[in-house]
């Protein structure tokens, strides 16, 4: 989607001003409201540059696309959600028609905590937008290899969860270490699955990192390893919780960083993320972030309280984070090495358990996950899922995702597996999702009713 | 007994309704001694009335966009205090323009004070260059107006002479480049506009005419003439509201429909959506510059019954340019109206010389071919221009979940045709859009109907931040202190509508609570550290919009 900067940047505003979590809780309705005050008086809708577009609504469809939502995609969203995930896919929509240069959905709520099975809401995620959008990208525009990049202080397990086996979606996440803040992964092990290895590439960094690392990192690693990818459409997941004034998160990144990192990314879209600090921070990163998706001068946007040189690099640090660079390159470079010994595969399958916690809700779900090692297709996945939520009673369901350009062996053994789950008594709802043929179904053996999406 | 008088650029009409019935009418030349047009309308629909029985009179004028067109204003001088945020380099405004430091962030709270030397310096600049009028605009000014004020105070010190105008007086929206513009318009326009004010009041005297007098507006409300002379720009782009208003009194109510003026060489169109003029959302654009005033939506389509036609290839051109009458007419080039007279879609002209001006565009013999397809050129032109104006208006951002979903497709039932050039096309129009047509009668002088039937409206905005102990009433440039703990919206609605009422009185016009609308009410909890710290509370109340009253059948 590169070309010579003539068209406009494509904004979609919807801070939902009518939709919370709970009153206090900081996905509430005032989170955007200082950044409506600054972006209007700016006047920056105004310029010939910036385009404003409306929302529209993904439906139930786009959304089953991409998850599994226990029991049905009605029951884990309300409309707000629809919204924010209907306003990323427009954008792109409109990027691809090549009508805009590019675009920032500033949208709430979140969703990159959101994983492919969903059982209710974890770090303030239901809905996982940006991957809402790139499987509607690929399903209706043909759209083969995408980049997505995540620059919110939290670790973006949900988007790693959905494409950790997809050679062809790259994802890389910069965040605060795992060890020290929600959701406690995203360490640089964390490479994706057997078939998609290194095209998972996580960036923990330790508490207090400034601009100058993150920009260190964006030109050493990040822009290195895009450039060989080749991504047909990036992404960026712009939280904007390294803000060194985030209430939640302990880093010490500056409006003019993010601006600078937004610059040298270039992405398609941005899709905003978290980010709470919504008096000192948001104000000024969202305004630093739009123009320089504009190619408009982001010099004069500062924070009160900052200014150059406020926040210098340990020595230590910057030695730390060249060698995490040097350590994650080298994964990138073997990425395609043999898998002998990296992962264990019995009789053609792949096998791993996950234990996820939905710290919102608070729900534990405990997975069994399955992929088909298929030389003529990524495979298809199969995925066991209980969850306990409260006193209720445990939900037992079976999940059953074959991917885009699945081969028939696949594609038949996936619904061979669904049909003969829905005699079986052990679950209570079986989903099969085939991207290939965009076909969606959903079964419940209680009721012995199946419904297609 | 009320007046409605529209001073345009190329006509002055009037027109006297007595009882929601046109008693008479006028039109007359704009002349370069404007008074005596002026006058000349009044003693038409006068004649034989007995001046003591009129209640009020309305004035709408394009004087002042002519004015900003033809860039025959004022020089002004503006001081800007933006702040961080864009860069500065974007503020071109064509004009001596100073940057001064401080900052007002969004909530309103200085976090850098002004510099006084600074100011001296730029007060000696602008003086050094002979400016006498000053635009003082800061970034979120209508939040606090504090910067604003002190500048004003050292100007005034410094320069009694010297006329300022204040940002946050004129553009009370969040828009600062539009408040720089809004400002720096009502400085450049005030004098000129006096000088018509004073015009209507020697012809108002020489009349002896004693009724109320009032002017429209951009969004059909009007103002005293008194009050209007502080919002000079408010009367830009008064000419389609008074022609909307006309439509919309010369029609049956809540209908939804598109106002088609067309005129010589423009069309205007605008909306009415259930018997509701539709507003601008973001205020006018003038002369290509974008500004907070309050306007109807309207937008001007260069095409019209004089527009200047072209044969180039095998295809007709329509200009957006006129060069005189009609060829029927006697002009010197053939035009839309041309082929609407070969078609028989109208009575004007000469039918000899519109099958001629259809020979010089197309081939022999086929005069009604080509003048079809000069009509449709026109009307598809104007008809995707209505549809665009419908989308658009779905296109409105919307910020709330409710709003999004309450969205809808509105396609208007009706097409009426005002102006000039309405009678031939409107039907087309209508067809195309698959409407009814509708020509009322008094078309032609549906402005100066519009101006008459058109209400006083004000409002007033409140914003309070309970946090800070404080709230501003916008428009007034007035701040309180909030003094209880107990404050909320009702309380805040009560103190915004009993002020609005009192502003109402002095402006002569009588309200009671109930008959207020509120356009706009949001209430923010702050909430820190998981505690509510304070609400914002943003209201904003308005007199009821719309007409005096439908016009009946009869008179004249």
């Amino acid at each position: 989607m590169r070309g010579i900067r003539c068209k406009q940047t494509g904004l979609i505003f919807f801070p939902a001003f009518d939709w919370a979590i709970s009153p206090t809780h900081p996905e509430r309705e005032e989170r955007l409201l200082y950044t409506r005050d600054q972006i209007f008086e700016e006047g920056i809708i105004d310029l010939p540059q910036i385009a404003e577009f409306t929302p529209s609504l993904a439906s139930i469809h786009d959304i089953a696309r991409v998850h599994f939502c226990i029991p049905r995609v009605e029951t884990q969203t309300t409309e707000a959600h629809l919204i924010a995930a209907g306003a990323a896919m427009m954008l792109a929509d409109q990027i691809v028609a090549g009508h805009i240069d590019n675009g920032f959905a500033l949208v709430r709520p979140p969703g990159h905590h959101a994983m492919r099975v969903v059982h209710g809401n974890r770090g303030f995620c239901n809905i996982n937008n940006e991957a809402v959008m790139v499987e509607h990208l690929r399903s209706r525009h043909g759209v083969k290899r995408v980049a997505i990049i995540d620059t919110d202080v939290h670790h973006g397990d949900g988007t790693q969860d959905i494409f950790w086996h997809d050679p062809d979606v790259l994802f890389i996440s910069f965040h605060q270490d795992g060890r020290t803040l929600f959701p406690g992964t995203g360490f640089t092990y964390e490479l994706g699955g057997p078939g998609a290895y290194a095209r998972t590439i996580n960036i923990p960094l330790s508490p207090g990192t400034t601009d100058e690392s993150l920009l260190y990192i964006t030109d050493n690693l990040i822009l290195p390893i895009l450039e060989e990818f080749q991504p047909d459409f990036i992404v960026n997941s712009a939280g904007q919780d390294n803000h060194y004034t985030d209430p939640l998160g302990s880093m010490r990144i500056s409006a003019q960083g993010y601006a600078r990192l937004t610059e040298k990314l270039r992405p398609d879209l941005a899709v905003l993320e978290g980010g709470y600090a919504i008096e000192t921070a948001l104000p000024y990163v969202n305004m630093a972030i739009i123009l320089a998706l504009a190619g408009l001068d982001y010099s004069y946007v500062r924070e009160p309280d900052y200014w150059p040189d406020r926040f210098k690099e340990t020595s230590q640090r910057t030695e730390q984070v060249k060698r995490l660079v040097d350590e994650l390159l080298k994964h990138w470079k073997n990425r395609y090495a043999t898998q002998a010994g990296r992962v264990k595969i019995v009789n053609g399958y792949y096998e791993r358990e996950k234990i996820i916690f939905y710290d919102t809700d608070y729900i534990e779900e405990h997975q069994v996950e399955k992929l088909r090692i298929c030389n003529n297709c990524t495979g298809y996945l199969s995925i066991e899922s209980e969850a306990n939520q409260g006193y209720g009673q445990a939900r037992k369901v079976l999940c059953l995702s074959v991917p885009f350009g699945a081969c028939s062996k696949c594609r038949n053994e996936a619904a061979d597996l669904y049909t003969g789950a829905k005699k079986s008594v052990k679950y209570n709802q079986i989903y099969l999702q085939d991207k290939s043929s965009d076909f969606l179904l959903g079964y419940d053996t209680k009721a012995g009713k199946e419904w297609r999406r | 007994m009320y007046i409605g008088v529209d001073v345009g650029g190329t006509y002055t009409d009037a027109v006297l309704l007595e009882q929601n019935q046109i008693r008479a009418s006028a039109k007359v030349p704009s002349r370069k001694n404007l008074l005596s047009s002026i006058i000349e309308a009044l003693d038409t629909v006068l004649q034989g009335v007995d001046t003591s029985r009129l209640n009020r009179i309305v004035f709408s004028t394009t004087m002042i966009t002519n004015l900003i067109a033809e860039r025959k204003y004022a020089p002004v001088a503006l001081l800007l205090i933006p702040g961080p945020g864009l860069s500065h380099t974007y503020y071109q405004f064509n004009t001596m323009t100073r940057i001064l430091t401080g900052t007002i962030d969004y909530r309103g709270r200085e976090t850098v004070s002004l510099k006084e030397q600074e100011i001296e310096a730029a007060m000696a600049e602008v003086a050094a260059q002979g400016f006498k009028k000053v635009g003082v605009i800061g970034k979120f000014s209508p939040r606090n107006t504090s910067h604003e004020r002190r500048l004003e105070l050292l100007i005034k010190e410094n320069h009694p002479d010297w006329e300022v105008e204040l940002g946050h007086l004129v553009g009370g929206q969040l828009n600062f480049p539009r408040r720089v513009v809004t400002t720096y318009l009502t400085a450049a326009t005030r004098e000129a506009f006096h000088h018509f004010l004073n015009l209507v009041r020697q012809a108002l005297a020489q009349r002896q005419i004693t009724a109320e007098v009032l002017i429209l507006k951009a969004d059909g409300g009007t103002l005293p003439m008194e009050n209007s002379e502080k919002m000079p720009v408010e009367t830009i782009f008064s000419g389609p509201a008074a022609s909307t208003l006309g439509a919309l009194a010369l029609t049956s109510p809540g209908e939804t429909a598109v106002v088609a003026d067309i005129g010589g060489t423009t069309t205007d169109l605008a909306l009415i959506l259930s018997g509701q003029p539709l507003l601008s959302a973001k205020g006018a654009r003038i002369e290509g510059q974008l500004t907070q005033v309050h306007t109807l939506a309207v937008k001007s389509v260069p095409v019209g019954g004089d527009s200047l036609l072209e044969r180039v290839g095998n295809e007709i051109i329509v200009h957006g340019k006129r060069m005189g009458p009609a060829y029927c007419m006697g002009g010197p080039v053939p035009t839309p109206t041309d082929a609407l007279r070969v078609l028989g879609l109208t009575t004007l002209g000469d039918q000899a010389r519109a099958s001629e001006a259809m020979a010089i565009l197309g081939e022999q013999g086929g005069s009604c071919i080509v003048a079809n397809r000069i009509v449709s050129l026109v009307v598809e032109s104007i008809s995707s221009q209505i549809n665009q104006m419908f989308q658009e208006w779905e296109q409105e951002p919307a910020y709330r979940v409710w709003e999004i979903m309450q969205k809808k497709k509105v396609r208007p039932s009706t097409v009426v045709g005002v102006g000039g050039g309405a009678n031939g096309l409107v039907g087309r129009i209508a067809e195309e859009l698959g409407c009814r047509s509708l020509i009322p009668p008094y078309a032609a002088i549906a402005n100066a109907i519009g101006a008459a039937v058109a209400k006083t409206t004000l409002q007033l905005s409140l914003r309070a931040d309970t946090e800070q102990g404080s709230y501003v009433l916008q428009e007034e440039g007035f701040e309180g202190k909030i003094e209880s703990n107990q404050f909320n919206e009702k309380i805040a609605l009560d103190i915004v509508k009993e002020r609005l009422i009192q502003m109402a009185a002095r402006y002569g016009l009588d309200v009671k609570p109930e008959q207020l609308e509120v356009t706009r009410l949001e209430v923010f909890n702050m909430v820190r550290d998981w505690h509510t710290n304070g609400r914002l509370i943003d209201i904003t109340v308005q007199t009821p919009r719309g007409i005096t009253g439908r016009i009946e059948a009869g008179g004249q």
